[in-house]
């Protein structure tokens, strides 16, 4: 046999994926040629050291403590108390009762002390990676939306426009300002979502800088975290209101950025949801 | 032997909720590897981890019980990735990419593969051996080639399951890791000729 096994098959024997078949035309050849032999090993060898090397980052306890405890709070409430699966008590005497209640009462003062501090502190971490995320995923799709270059979903600056193309889109409704600050338009709208839930994205332009807002129905999530901040260089800013959760974002300075959220809060006076 | 319903009831509860645990931790340092390699930097891995533990957390109702589940929750990292910052930047490098052959050479090959990239066991021992070199190379890969040959070494992953992950045909995953191969290979020996040229 004079044609040498090709980089695939050489790859495909390193990696095991070759069928019986296959595999043994490949050392029927291979029996017969020092060339693709060497070929062979080196893949393996190629294949070894990288599997070895590729292990080079080690995960950080506290990242593992943080995703525990991300799943065990997300994962607890998915149970439900379930009826009909106590114990039932044990025969009742009196002396025991009272002592063991005067005993339990005052450990129930020092846990529950515990447990509600112990809480807290789950839910707002819990709070905060959830912050965290969004504020990465907003970051991320308004850098998407720049990148993609394309013209908005509705494209109008007339807010009778806008606002009427979200009904049926999305489940909650939002009032547009008429006057903006100087310089500032609106350039269209995208339907977007964020942790799968629909939002409206509401395309602004400060001068030359673009400017998306966020509008989302507000999470189950007891969330306090301040909506002012700044990302990877991207000034943040919103607001909340009983309904609905507005966050800003753009390259454009943040006074510019907070007149611009101010006008529109301002504005949400009568959001109510959609049926 | 029949179950009265509020067993039944605690038996799924239990099944789903411990299900998730079970599965998804003992993944956690592959997923902050493979998130640190991709992104290349602490910080946007670790919210790239969180991110994907949030997304496979919400769907896991809709992950089907028996399927691949190291294929699915690596499969919503990386499209989770490919979102992000670095990831939209790996993206635009992939036109690039593509105009690459299967040997990762852009320019055609003079040559048969047999004539040129022959060389002795011990050639091959020597610059395998060079772990940083190896490194270096790795670093340099494109984001396209280095996925795929981080599942298929590091993750031992079978091509099919490398497929559905990163969701192009088993074809193109073949030929991206003989590519990325080839490029670790062109790397090891330019990098032990320069030192041996520095030795001279």
């Amino acid at each position: 046999m004079t044609d040498h096994l090709s980089s695939l098959t050489l790859n495909a024997l390193a990696d095991g994926e070759l069928s019986a078949d296959q595999l043994g035309i490949a050392k029927e050849h291979l029996d017969t040629c020092p060339s693709c032999t060497s070929n062979a090993l080196a893949q393996a060898l190629l294949k070894t050291a990288t599997a070895r090397l590729g292990q080079r980052y080690e995960l950080p306890a506290q990242v593992q403590r943080r995703v525990e405890r991300l799943v065990t709070q997300r994962a607890s409430n998915i149970d439900e108390p379930i009826n009909g699966d106590r114990i039932p008590p044990s025969r009742s005497r009196k002396w025991i009762a009272f002592s063991g209640w005067a005993t339990a009462a005052a450990l129930l003062v020092i846990l529950c002390n515990g447990v509600f501090v112990q809480r807290r502190t789950h839910q707002s971490e819990v709070a905060s990676v959830s912050h965290s995320a969004l504020i990465t995923e907003i970051c991320d799709q308004h850098i998407a939306t720049l990148a993609a270059n394309l013209p908005p979903q509705v494209l109008s600056s007339d807010r009778h426009t806008v606002k009427p193309w979200f009904q049926g889109k999305i489940p909650f409704s939002f009032n547009l300002p008429e006057n903006l600050p100087a310089d500032t338009k609106l350039d269209g709208a995208n339907l977007t979502y964020l942790h799968n839930h629909p939002v409206a994205q509401l395309l602004y332009s400060i001068g030359r800088h673009h400017v998306s807002i966020f509008v989302q129905e507000k999470t189950g999530i007891d969330d306090s975290s301040p909506l002012m901040a700044e990302h990877s260089g991207f000034q943040l800013a919103g607001f909340r209101t009983a309904d609905l959760e507005v966050i800003a974002v753009s390259d454009v300075d943040s006074t510019r950025l907070s007149e611009l959220v101010g006008t529109i809060e301002r504005t949400q006076s009568n959001i109510h949801r959609q049926p | 032997m029949t179950l009265l319903p509020w067993k039944r009831k605690v038996r799924e509860s239990s099944t789903q909720t411990t299900s998730f645990e079970d599965l998804a931790m003992p993944l956690l340092p592959s997923l902050y590897n493979l998130a640190s390699w991709l992104t290349r930097n602490p910080t946007d891995a670790e919210d790239l981890l969180q991110e994907t533990f949030l997304k496979a957390l919400r769907g896991f109702s809709s992950f089907e019980q028996g399927s691949n589940f190291k294929a699915w929750i690596f499969r919503i990292l990386r499209n989770t990735y490919l979102t992000s910052r670095s990831g939209l930047a790996a993206l635009r490098t992939i036109a690039l990419d593509d105009e690459l052959d299967e040997y990762g050479d852009s320019e055609p090959r003079q040559y048969p593969e047999g004539v040129i990239d022959r060389q002795t066991p011990e050639m091959n021992l020597i610059r395998l051996s060079d772990r940083v070199a190896l490194e270096r190379a790795l670093q340099k890969l494109p984001a396209s080639l280095l996925e795929v040959i981080l599942l298929c070494d590091m993750e031992e992953l079978k091509y099919k399951e490398i497929a559905t992950i990163l969701d192009i045909p088993i074809g193109t995953v073949m030929s991206r890791i003989a590519r990325a191969r080839a490029f670790l290979r062109r790397e090891l020996q330019s990098g032990t000729t320069l030192a041996r040229e520095e030795r001279a």
